[in-house]
């Protein structure tokens, strides 16, 4: 047996030695998530249990505090009622309690959505063009432009948030869709840039001169030739642009509060009577992670790219 | 020169200009004009809740009231003690992890995506749900703890000891994986013929480890500790969620007394000029270290 190549060829015991503990650190932190998975499941006493239920009958009744208001009535009040309509009304009158309306929940997730899928689309399409000229031009003052463009993501949020937010309201911006739009465009483009301009880079100048000596203009090549050529490149800076825009929050608990207000400064306000409906916020924490997390178990190969991309340019 | 080619539609220039000028001119509305506005700010006197009135010069008093203030150095100190060792837990793990994740054996990919997990998700709500895990009556974390060492009650928020590890712990287990990808792309580039040679010169296991695959790990566990500083230094969202700053104000970060400060008190002027000195801060930090990583890379 070849024994010389042992480094470049790990041993079959320190393979099975490094699974080993790899396997163990991936449950150990996999636990809180799934934890709260399993809450969401719970009905509200249960989740308060001592010592924590891990197995446990399943219920609902976090999903449906989390999708409605309710108010507590007395028990004459809820006899002269007539009979639920439904499982949900029947579980609520089990508590003792009515349902009055739905929550603010399912507005919080599609601004959510509007304004994640919105931004996200905007700094991908603004950052593709200035990465192509970029990477294919020669721009006065490039390397100076390319790092401004950078050094915009060292600012603290919470330091631009008080000119954003005067900016916005003289702007009539202020808690609008719209306004978070570009907010997050404008915080992603740096990203987008920088991750684009590498892929750009990696698509040779040729495909577009060939094209262009074919009779297209520049603008032509740039959609029809490179555009396509870029899409995986375009696929990772995308998923970059909307788990941010989907995470961020300490711009939309500053600049919202009715109207465009996204899940994250929502989630920890769903507070159930004597303290906080554990339940109902793990049913919210589910919902509102699960695009995430099944986004990465897909796309994990762009990702983990686009995650060390950075690093291994540099 | 380069001979001017003869192409159809616009010229290459005005192509440049058209693909770039957007995002320049976003990026100086939204983000430099802002700051320069919050420069101006911060030589006022000016209250963003007191509409109509007229924000007064004061020179740098704002900049000596915030250098002046006890208050401000002890936050500075809970920053720095909460970088110091999110930094070092995540840099020990996320590189042992990366060197045992890089022996390639079967499942590793599936693997490395479920570690990456936490990284992706939203700070805030991550914040909030451990407040659950940490609750001293039935939080799963104090059952694991006394299950391993009976401890009896203790409330890791709630105590003015504990909390500032509950968010360190609660930072490690989010972002020690980002470490992890970066030390992992940089072993992967080590290339093969290094380790060959120092086979055949008969170098041991741990000298190769320490000649060959610490030093070139090392600028890119460098590079991912620096975005790591950038952003603890900036840690806002994960904290506020989980401990709002207290007991008291014993995790109550630079950006979190900069939120109070700005928000709920409305001191715009004052405020504007501690968000200038920590966006020197960074920016003076940021340069040293970058300078010494780059003479760290030379050698």
């Amino acid at each position: 047996m070849d024994t010389s190549r042992s480094y470049l060829e790990p041993s079959s015991f320190s393979k099975k030695m490094a699974a080993a503990i790899i396997i163990v650190y991936a449950v150990i932190t996999l636990i809180p998530i799934s934890w709260m998975v399993m809450t969401s499941f719970k009905n509200v006493d249960s989740a308060i249990s001592y010592p924590p239920e891990v197995l446990f009958e399943p219920s609902l009744e976090g999903y449906v505090n989390l999708f409605t208001n309710r108010s507590r009535q007395s028990q004459e009040y809820l006899d002269s009622l007539p009979p639920p309509e439904n499982w949900y009304e029947e579980l609520v009158r089990s508590r003792e309690m009515v349902i009055t309306g739905p929550s603010k929940f399912l507005g919080r997730y599609s601004n959510s959505m509007i304004i994640g899928f919105g931004s996200t689309f905007a700094s991908v399409f603004l950052g593709a063009l200035a990465a192509y000229a970029f990477s294919r031009f020669r721009v006065p003052l490039k390397d100076d432009l390319l790092f401004f463009i950078l050094s915009t993501r060292m600012f603290p949020p919470i330091a631009v948030a008080v000119p954003i937010f005067i900016m916005y309201r003289k702007l009539g911006l202020g808690d609008t869709h719209l306004g978070m739009i570009i907010l997050y465009t404008v915080v992603n483009l740096s990203l987008a840039v920088w991750l684009l301009k590498g892929f750009m880079d990696e698509i040779p100048k040729e495909y577009e001169e060939a094209a262009m000596i074919d009779g297209y203009s520049r603008l032509q090549a740039f959609f029809k030739v490179v555009l396509p050529q870029a899409m995986t490149g375009i696929a990772a800076t995308a998923i970059f642009c909307m788990i941010f825009s989907w995470n961020e929050y300490a711009f939309a608990v500053l600049l919202t509060q009715f109207n465009a207000q996204t899940a994250p400064p929502f989630i920890p306000t769903i507070i159930g009577e004597g303290g906080l409906d554990w339940p109902a916020i793990g049913a919210g924490t589910t919902l509102f992670l699960l695009p995430v997390m099944i986004f990465t178990i897909i796309l994990r190969k762009h990702l983990l790219r686009g995650i060390t991309f950075g690093a291994v340019r540099k | 020169m380069s001979v001017k080619k003869k192409f159809k539609g616009l010229s290459d220039k005005a192509v440049g200009w058209l693909f770039i000028g957007p995002t320049v001119l976003l990026l100086l509305a939204i983000n430099i004009y802002p700051l320069v506005y919050a420069i101006k700010m911060s030589f006022t006197n000016f209250y963003a809740n007191k509409i109509g009135r007229e924000p007064q010069f004061v020179g740098l008093k704002n900049y000596i009231k915030v250098l002046n203030k006890e208050a401000i150095w002890e936050k500075m100190q809970v920053t720095a003690s909460f970088m110091f060792w999110t930094l070092l837990l995540q840099a020990i793990i996320g590189l042992g992890l990366a060197l045992l994740l890089n022996r390639k054996f079967k499942g590793n990919e599936l693997l490395t995506t479920l570690i990456v997990l936490p990284m992706m998700l939203s700070p805030a709500v991550v914040g909030v749900f451990w407040t659950y895990l940490y609750n001293p009556q039935v939080g799963l974390f104090n059952y694991v703890v006394n299950f391993f060492y009976d401890l009896g009650s203790f409330d890791m928020i709630g105590s003015s000891i504990l909390a500032p590890w509950a968010i360190v712990i609660v930072d490690t287990w989010m972002w020690t994986p980002f470490t992890m990808l970066i030390c992992l792309a940089g072993l992967r580039s080590v290339p093969n013929y290094l380790y060959e040679a120092a086979e055949v010169d008969r170098a041991s296991k741990w000298q190769q480890f320490i000649y060959i695959t610490l030093p070139s790990v090392l600028p890119f566990l460098l590079l991912a500790l620096l975005f790591r500083g950038i952003e603890n230094f900036k840690m806002f969202d994960m904290v506020v969620e989980l401990t709002s700053g207290g007991p008291g104000s014993a995790t109550e970060l630079a950006s979190i007394n900069l939120k109070r400060e700005a928000f709920e008190k409305w001191k715009t002027g004052y405020s504007s000029a501690f968000a200038v000195i920590l966006f020197v801060t960074i920016f003076g930090f940021g340069n040293v270290y970058v300078k010494v990583m780059n003479k760290i890379k030379e050698r």
